[in-house]
């Protein structure tokens, strides 16, 4: 693939800025409606928490068709008294530009790094485009930790409603705190700080042809940092509220991508996390608070259908690499009624690690294989709704531990399995 | 008389058993050459087995790909045991062409030769079967998880069909390829397809339209049993 960087108007554009300190990149696609606030956001962000320092804004975009890098381009921070502002503040440049590559999150993200590399910038972030909780306070806590702090690497934290970020909860936060022993709660989440030396480190990697080029992206951009040995922490940012995902976009395809990635990168750092025996907390800034969050529908009918349907059709194709004990147990559930069905996380963490070793071991074709956990993925998702309806984020979050342990206490079986 | 005798009884005798007598050597060669085939054969199967796992052949053929192909094709043997099999019965395949020429007789010749020519055929056939049989296993696995994740409740009937159109194409292809009934099998295959296709046709339009009206409707007004799960 063609670097950006050959393009024409990129290099006037970069000549024209020779150097920065700091890089935020917003990747996009048709979210005209939303990226409006999300740059607003950014730039009142840089200059109020940044005002020294040369900043610059990367809209990398998708071939949006609605009009969403006009927006960006026509977006600029009109009154900086509203936000508190009276000194003066260096220009924000702005860069919106069409990226090259496979279509996906991850192919915007190499623009991104690209033009940070060329800019030879201290410190960059990324943001994504359909936010609509993000505030200039965003910015300075996922850059200061690296600017002032000497951390390479900043997570979110946020504050999601409990049926928001599901693949992260069940499978992505345990799975990755299990195995390399950091507890980043939201290691996809999407939003992230990090220092242009990453950036640069980063780019030396080849993955871009992979899914990491698509929804991977995030689980790789954290795992590689932490394997790596980066100095990684987390960064408070308040309530996660975002435009929700175009319902046409597939499931089991987005499941394929991230936990695909996820266990491509099992075997590039399978020297570091095998060493690893249990988790530790990383450092974590910004002033925590409780925020008020959007309801969020469940239709939980239909996931205990397509859970039995699962199990129905795709049972034999489990049985090559599920054991057998768990394969009964799948199989009761699904006879089971709906106020009795539950999937417990010690047989949560079996499956998940028995498709792991299935994987690495390449016991069937990796789409079909990953795409077939969908429904015991959305089984999952519907004990976990029927478990927690009740429960308050506390509770929630406790729900979530007992989880992540389970996933750290069943590693043992995924070494033993491994070789 | 005893002329007569001799013309009718001894002289056939004698012929038959001088005839015999020639062709006797022919036949225990023949044997001969068989036997040592078959032994050959076994012998040939165990040394390229014993090569085949020293070079490491199964862990190459996994790397590849191929082998996760086959066993998804239903193939539970290893591919270096397939192979050393192969190897064994086409040595004693061959042996057993040879001592048949070596009998000279005219009729096996011209069998032997017309089965020779089509031989390339068959094989190409049995390509095309094996073949139409892993693409057909893995398709149909593909339509089974999709049409699972999809919510489709006859998703294991989609994946039978899925297999059937392309083990019946591929019977096609390979039937043609083998010159029988070419014709006959290509049009037998048109009228079945086509049939299958009209069939499913009318079953989705007949017993679909209140699920397709269903459907749309969602579509235009929106669902209101609709999951807001954000996943990622």
């Amino acid at each position: 693939m063609d670097s950006i960087l050959l393009r024409p108007d990129i290099r006037d554009k970069l000549n024209e800025i020779t150097e920065a300190d700091i890089l935020v990149g917003i990747p996009s696609y048709n979210n005209a409606r939303t990226i409006g606030h999300v740059v607003r956001a950014v730039q009142a962000g840089m200059a109020k928490y940044f005002p020294d320092k040369k900043t610059v804004l990367v809209n990398s975009d998708g071939g949006s068709t609605d009009g969403t890098t006009d927006v960006v381009q026509a977006t600029a921070v009109e009154d900086f008294q509203s936000i508190l502002l009276h000194h003066r503040v260096s220009p924000v440049f702005k860069i919106a530009t069409p990226y090259h590559g496979i279509p996906g999150k991850g192919s915007a993200f190499r623009t991104i790094f690209e033009i940070a590399g060329a800019l030879n910038v201290k410190a960059c972030a990324v943001v994504d485009s359909d936010l609509r909780s993000i505030t200039p306070e965003w910015i300075e806590l996922l850059i200061k930790p690296v600017v002032e702090g000497g951390f390479d690497y900043v997570s979110p934290l946020y504050h999601r409603h409990k049926y928001d970020g599901t693949i992260t909860n069940s499978i992505v936060y345990p799975v990755t705190r299990a195995l390399y022993g950091k507890r980043i709660r939201q290691p996809i989440g999407g939003d992230f700080g990090f220092s242009g030396a990453l950036a640069k480190f980063y780019l030396t990697k080849d993955v871009w042809e992979t899914d990491v080029a698509r929804y991977g992206i995030d689980v790789w951009m954290t795992t590689t940092a932490v394997a790596n040995n980066f100095r990684v922490c987390q960064a408070f940012l308040g309530a996660k509220i975002h435009d929700p995902k175009d319902p046409g976009s597939d499931l089991s395809a987005m499941l394929f991508q991230v936990v695909g990635a996820t266990f491509d990168l099992m075997e590039t750092y399978y020297e570091t996390w095998k060493m690893i025996r249990e988790s530790e907390d990383v450092p974590t800034f910004g002033f925590q608070y409780a925020v008020g969050l959007e309801p969020v529908s469940v239709n939980l009918n239909r996931m205990v259908e397509k859970f039995r349907l699962g199990i129905k059709e795709l049972i034999d194709i489990w049985k090559v690499f599920i054991p057998g004990d768990i394969i009964a147990f799948l199989q009761k559930t699904g006879d089971s009624q709906k106020s009795e069905f539950r999937i417990p996380d010690e047989v949560w963490g079996k499956i998940v690690y028995s498709f792991a070793i299935a994987a690495h071991k390449k016991l069937l074709n990796k789409e079909h294989l990953l795409k077939s956990l969908t429904p015991l993925y959305i089984g999952r998702v519907a004990s976990f709704v029927m478990e927690t309806w009740e429960s308050n984020a506390v509770e929630v979050e406790e729900k979530i531990e007992n989880l992540c342990n389970n996933f750290e206490k069943g590693k043992k079986l995924l070494l033993d399995n491994w070789s | 008389m005893d002329n007569f005798l001799e013309r009718v009884i001894i002289e056939p005798f004698d012929s038959l058993r001088e005839r015999l007598l020639q062709f006797l050597p022919d036949i225990l060669t023949s044997v001969l050459i068989f036997m040592a085939g078959i032994v050959l054969g076994v012998v040939l199967k165990f040394l390229f087995l014993r090569f085949f796992r020293a070079i490491n052949l199964d862990r190459l053929f996994e790397r590849s790909g191929l082998l996760e192909m086959m066993q998804k094709g239903g193939m539970k043997d290893r591919l270096s045991v397939i192979l050393a099999r192969v190897i064994g019965w086409v040595t004693i395949f061959g042996f057993l062409i040879l001592s048949l020429r070596s009998l000279n007789f005219p009729a096996v010749e011209r069998i032997l030769e017309s089965f020779l020519f089509y031989l390339p055929r068959v094989f190409i056939a049995a390509i095309i079967l094996f073949v139409g049989y892993v693409l057909g296993n893995f398709l149909s696995r593909a339509a089974l998880i999709a049409s699972v994740n999809a919510g489709f409740r006859m998703a294991g009937l989609i994946a039978k069909l899925v297999k059937l159109i392309i083990l019946l194409l591929s019977m096609t292809m390979a039937l043609e390829q083998l010159g029988i009934g070419r014709e006959t099998i290509i049009i037998a295959f048109a009228i079945i397809f086509g049939g299958v296709v009209f069939a499913l046709s009318l079953a989705f339009g007949l017993g679909g339209k209140d699920i397709a009206r269903e459907y749309l409707e969602k579509r235009m007004k929106g669902d209101d049993n609709k999951d807001e799960i954000n996943h990622l």
